[in-house]
């Protein structure tokens, strides 16, 4: 039993008896996680240890205050937040960091026996389990889109319901244009006024434009390091990517989000060059599965050039008013609409990233995105990028054969390898 | 399929336009045999539906097909189709599922491209009256008086069908694709200019009782304040979640008897899928505590045994998939005679060995049994006696009877697990199955077993001296499988690798038994109950004693036999 599977054991441990007990220790892990990341290493760039820091402040903040917090879908403009002052309570993070203490299976069992089914998306069940073993409280307020999946529109209405929480929906229209555009900016609008409603604190025009600029910023710096990292890789575990997911939006707006992209920039600019087999990489990042620990972690055998859950909706923006900036990043994500944007984008940046393959995580319960697996494979192979299916499950564990996985991912990087020569 | 019939999946499609065109349609409602097509196209964890609506469309190539956006398994497969190029003139509507002022709007202009993008397609003139003709006709009126509800999701016409033969009385089918209802009265109408007509239209075809995917449910609920609805039926397929959590909410609030059937809309699992109708059926017909509705009358032979002041004899078989099991009880409820025998050869050929054997240890032969109830999954195919009764029911009834102050049942067989709640008089309350994953089971057990190198036997006690606490996480069978070979490989202690499989059964059951809101009064039977590691593992996560006692495997047949009696009496 490792250190964090133990740290996981006292929580479960503790949970059954003391609830808000566990919330605290919850939130130590996170304090935890801020001190080591404090620690200089060589083995992780200066960026990621800052992302490391940045990450597990606001999840304990948003954990140890529900009554400052929001809780969100990953794909809500996160910006109108910045510029109250909330802090955003992402799911999926919250879910992400139980699994990584091994606290998961406790939270996933308490749904079991509230009846829900097991198809539903794991980060999405681990989030129900903990409010229902009341580990976490509700929050004073829920943000959701029908972007970019089903689960949100099964999930979250179920919790407002049975929680009685305040909440707001978005929702994006299929196809793409200025239409759909104006459409969610009207939605948004009455999202802010929603947001002051509930907390009683007005939100500025110049504090949202001010918010909507930094996210613009912050954007031009992903897209920058893109340009880089074809040749040069910055040093971490596999969950480093995570952090720009992160700060892509969840925290996007936030005066630390902005100083970790650019700092990332800064880092990739100085970083050596990296041979390991470079892969663009669509959905979530299955950190927690040893196989992908081992082949992607610290650039050795093989390295993410791009994630599409960090630059779904990453654009080089001009658009002057904050609610249209905002929509547009919601229209014009990969996640919307019809597969052929989110084929196109990826082939695109597979080509400017200087990648050899592309790897789609079909992560269990997510038909948005192992619905098209065979026409991933068709475009992305004529299109010259050798792909791989990867099935598995990121948010639990349990769900999938590691050794099955450490096959499929070890051969398709030796392959790729083998292609070299 | 026919090929010049529009082909549509969803009660949104827009009919009354396409028959503005003179266009006839056909609902893609169909159960499917495999999924071999699809399988390639798409991937294995897509919703039965998509899967089967895609083979269907790839193996009968419609020429005309429009879906609707209703969620992600939806706009996948329309991508697959479409990149097949099978259909030649196939349309993807986009469905608003804000309830907004603007719904009508947006649905009228997507009703618009839907009509220009058919009229540039066929060439054929849209047709106004035709459209007035198809839209004013008024619906018919469904057949008054009591009714059960099929909800949930589309169960294809096979399981209706199957539902209607199985469950007495009115059946009314208002699944998602059914139970369509789209009207307008013409009076005004015609004045209309074209916008505002497909406007009005666009809100009515809005109006109809709402899918589960409207996320209205508040107006789903009105339907349950209809006296006349007396049960529902809710059917899921895997991994289409949007009904899995709605049934979740109704099975809390309905105060009349629900059942879920969960299927991957193929036709497998017909056992599983049968013993739930039937015991439904057994709830609103009130087989249970009670005696059995609707059984024959006391026969001449019975009769003249009682007359005659002789002893009487019935007997119970219980038809399982491991075991065949069978009770013979005297008019004093007294056990005469018990066998318990493995399940080969055919449930037939098992029923008459394992009867015979009972026979002859009561010393008893067949023509002194005055009546014969069956029972478990083979009942069906047992040639012997007349009247059958689920082993939900007949769980109950002997659980109820081996230990009165019982209110839940916990069984694990060999091929199913499940947790019957029960009152006092031994009535089914409530009850859940396993789905057809084998974690939970005996079989799940008996699997692990063969992978230690174990009998069942030597299973039951080999945790006996475990030391450290091993938590096995997969809980599909294969994937548990593989876990243990690795942890013997890594020489973790075979008493540890034992405990942490046993607990990962309790693990599945408590969660199965929580879903019936258990009362205390707990009773454990099946074949498992026999061991003691998975006993005292569900104990320990229960947090209460079971009660078992010497007859819990016999617990199916000795009901069965219970009810034999009581036909008679």
């Amino acid at each position: 039993m490792d250190q964090a599977e133990k740290f996981g054991q006292i929580i479960v441990d503790t949970a059954r008896k003391n609830p808000k007990k566990a919330r605290k220790l919850l939130s130590m892990g996170c304090t935890i996680n801020e001190l080591m990341s404090l620690m200089p290493t060589s083995k992780v760039s200066p960026c990621h240890r800052y992302g490391s820091r940045i990450v597990s402040h606001s999840l304990k903040q948003a954990i140890i205050h529900p009554d400052k917090s929001a809780m969100v879908s990953i794909f809500i403009p996160c910006e109108p937040l910045a510029a109250a002052g909330i802090t955003p309570l992402s799911v999926e993070a919250f879910s992400g960091f139980s699994s990584g203490i091994h606290a998961e299976q406790y939270f996933l069992n308490k749904t079991k026996e509230d009846g829900e089914p097991e198809t539903l998306c794991s980060f999405h069940r681990v989030f129900h389990g903990a409010m229902s073993a009341e580990v976490l409280p509700p929050p004073k307020m829920l943000l959701y889109t029908n972007l970019a999946c089903d689960a949100n529109m099964i999930s979250f209405p179920y919790v407002i319901e049975k929680y009685k929480i305040p909440s707001f929906f978005i929702e994006v229209p299929y196809e793409r244009n200025h239409e759909a555009v104006r459409y969610v900016a009207e939605q948004l609008k009455e999202m802010v006024a929603f947001i002051s409603d509930i907390t009683g604190a007005k939100i500025s025009e110049d504090e949202l434009r001010e918010s909507v600029e930094r996210g613009k910023r912050t954007s031009r710096y992903y897209l920058e390091r893109l340009k880089y990292v074809g040749e040069h890789a910055l040093k971490g575990p596999v969950e480093s990517e995570l952090y720009a997911v992160y700060s892509g939006h969840i925290m996007m707006g936030t005066k630390e989000a902005e100083i970790y992209n650019r700092k990332t920039l800064n880092d990739i600019k100085k970083a050596a060059n990296n041979d390991a087999v470079r892969l663009l990489w669509l959905h979530m990042i299955p950190f927690l599965q040893p196989s992908i620990c081992q082949n992607l972690g610290y650039s050795t055998k093989a390295r993410i050039t791009a994630v599409d859950l960090v630059y779904d909706s990453m654009f080089d923006l001009d658009l002057a008013d904050p609610y249209e900036a905002m929509a547009y990043r919601m229209v014009y994500s990969v996640y919307n609409g019809n597969i052929d944007w989110r084929i196109e984008r990826a082939i695109e940046l597979a080509k400017q990233t200087n990648t050899e393959g592309i790897v789609v995580f079909a992560h269990w319960g997510c038909k948005s995105t192992f619905g098209a697996s065979g026409l991933y494979t068709k475009r992305f192979e004529e299109a010259g990028f050798p792909t791989l299916i990867l099935n598995g499950d990121g948010g639990d564990p349990s769900n999938c054969a590691d050794g099955q996985m450490a096959t499929r991912m070890g051969a398709f990087i030796e392959m790729l390898e083998e292609q070299r020569h | 399929m026919e090929k010049n019939k529009v082909q549509y999946v969803c009660k949104y499609t827009p009919l009354e336009i396409l028959a503005g065109f003179g266009c006839e349609f056909d609902l893609i409602d169909k159960l499917a045999d495999d999924y071999d097509i699809a399988g390639q196209l798409s991937h294995d964890n897509l919703c039965g539906f998509g899967k089967s609506m895609l083979q269907t469309v790839l193996q009968e190539k419609p020429e005309e097909l429009v879906l609707v956006n209703c969620c992600d398994t939806m706009r996948r497969t329309y991508e697959v189709i479409r990149e097949e190029g099978i259909c030649k003139f196939l349309f993807l509507m986009d469905l608003p599922h804000r309830q907004s002022c603007c719904a009508a709007e947006k649905l009228a202009k997507e009703f618009k491209r839907l009509k220009d993008e058919y009229e540039a397609y066929s060439g054929k003139r849209f047709d106004k009256n035709k459209f007035l003709d198809a839209v004013c006709n008024d619906p018919k009126p469904e057949k008054e008086g009591a009714y059960i509800g099929i909800l949930g999701v589309r169960c294809g016409q096979e399981l209706e069908d199957e539902i209607r033969e199985l469950v007495p009385g009115n059946i009314r089918n208002l699944t998602c694709a059914r139970n369509r209802k789209v009207y307008l009265s013409r009076r005004g109408l015609e004045n209309l200019d074209e916008y505002a007509l497909v406007e009005a239209y666009a809100r009515a075809v809005l109006e109809q009782f709402p899918c589960g995917r409207m996320g209205l449910l508040e107006k789903r609920r009105e339907l349950f304040s209809d006296p006349n609805l007396k049960g529902i039926i809710y059917h899921t397929i895997k991994f289409c979640d949007y009904y899995e959590m709605e049934y979740l909410k109704i099975k809390a609030e309905a105060d009349f008897p629900v059942v879920k059937l969960e299927t991957d809309y193929t036709k497998q699992s017909e056992g599983q899928l049968k013993t739930r109708i039937e015991a439904f059926a057994e709830t609103l017909t009130g087989v249970g505590a009670d005696g059995m509705a609707g059984a024959s009358a006391p026969t001449e032979k019975i009769k003249a045994h009682k007359a005659a002041g002789g002893h009487m004899f019935v007997a119970g078989i219980d038809s399982g998939s491991t075991s065949t099991d069978v009770v013979i009880l005297d008019e004093n409820k007294k056990i005469e005679a018990s066998v318990i025998i493995p399940t080969g050869g055919g449930a037939n050929i098992s029923a008459e060995e394992a009867l015979h054997q009972a026979l002859e240890k009561a010393g008893l032969k067949a023509e002194d049994l005055s009546n014969i109830v069956k029972t478990g999954y083979g009942r069906d195919y047992i040639e012997a006696g007349s009247n059958s009764v689920t082993e939900i029911t007949c769980h109950a009834k002997g659980a109820h009877f081996l230990c009165p102050s019982a209110r839940t049942v916990i069984d694990i067989g060999g091929q199913d697990s499940k947790a019957i709640k029960i009152d006092e008089n031994g009535a089914v309350l409530n009850f859940v199955m396993n789905d057809k994953c084998a974690a939970g089971t005996g079989r799940f057990l008996e699997m692990m077993a063969r992978a230690l190198g174990f009998t069942l036997d030597e299973m039951s006690t080999a945790d006996e001296n475990w030391k450290e606490d091993i938590r096995i996480s997969s809980m599909c069978t294969v994937f548990a499988e593989s876990e243990v070979v690795s942890l013997v490989a890594q020489n973790k202690d075979v008493a540890d690798i034992v405990h942490g499989l046993n607990h990962s059964v309790a693990s599945k059951v408590a969660s199965l038994a929580k879903r019936v809101s258990p009362e205390e009064g707990y009773i454990m039977t099946g074949g498992v109950a026999n061991n003691q590691g998975v006993v005292k593992a569900l104990e320990e996560t229960i947090g209460t004693k079971l009660f078992i006692c010497d007859e819990a495997q016999l617990c199916g047949a000795l009901g069965a036999a219970l009810f034999a009696l009581e036909q008679i009496a």
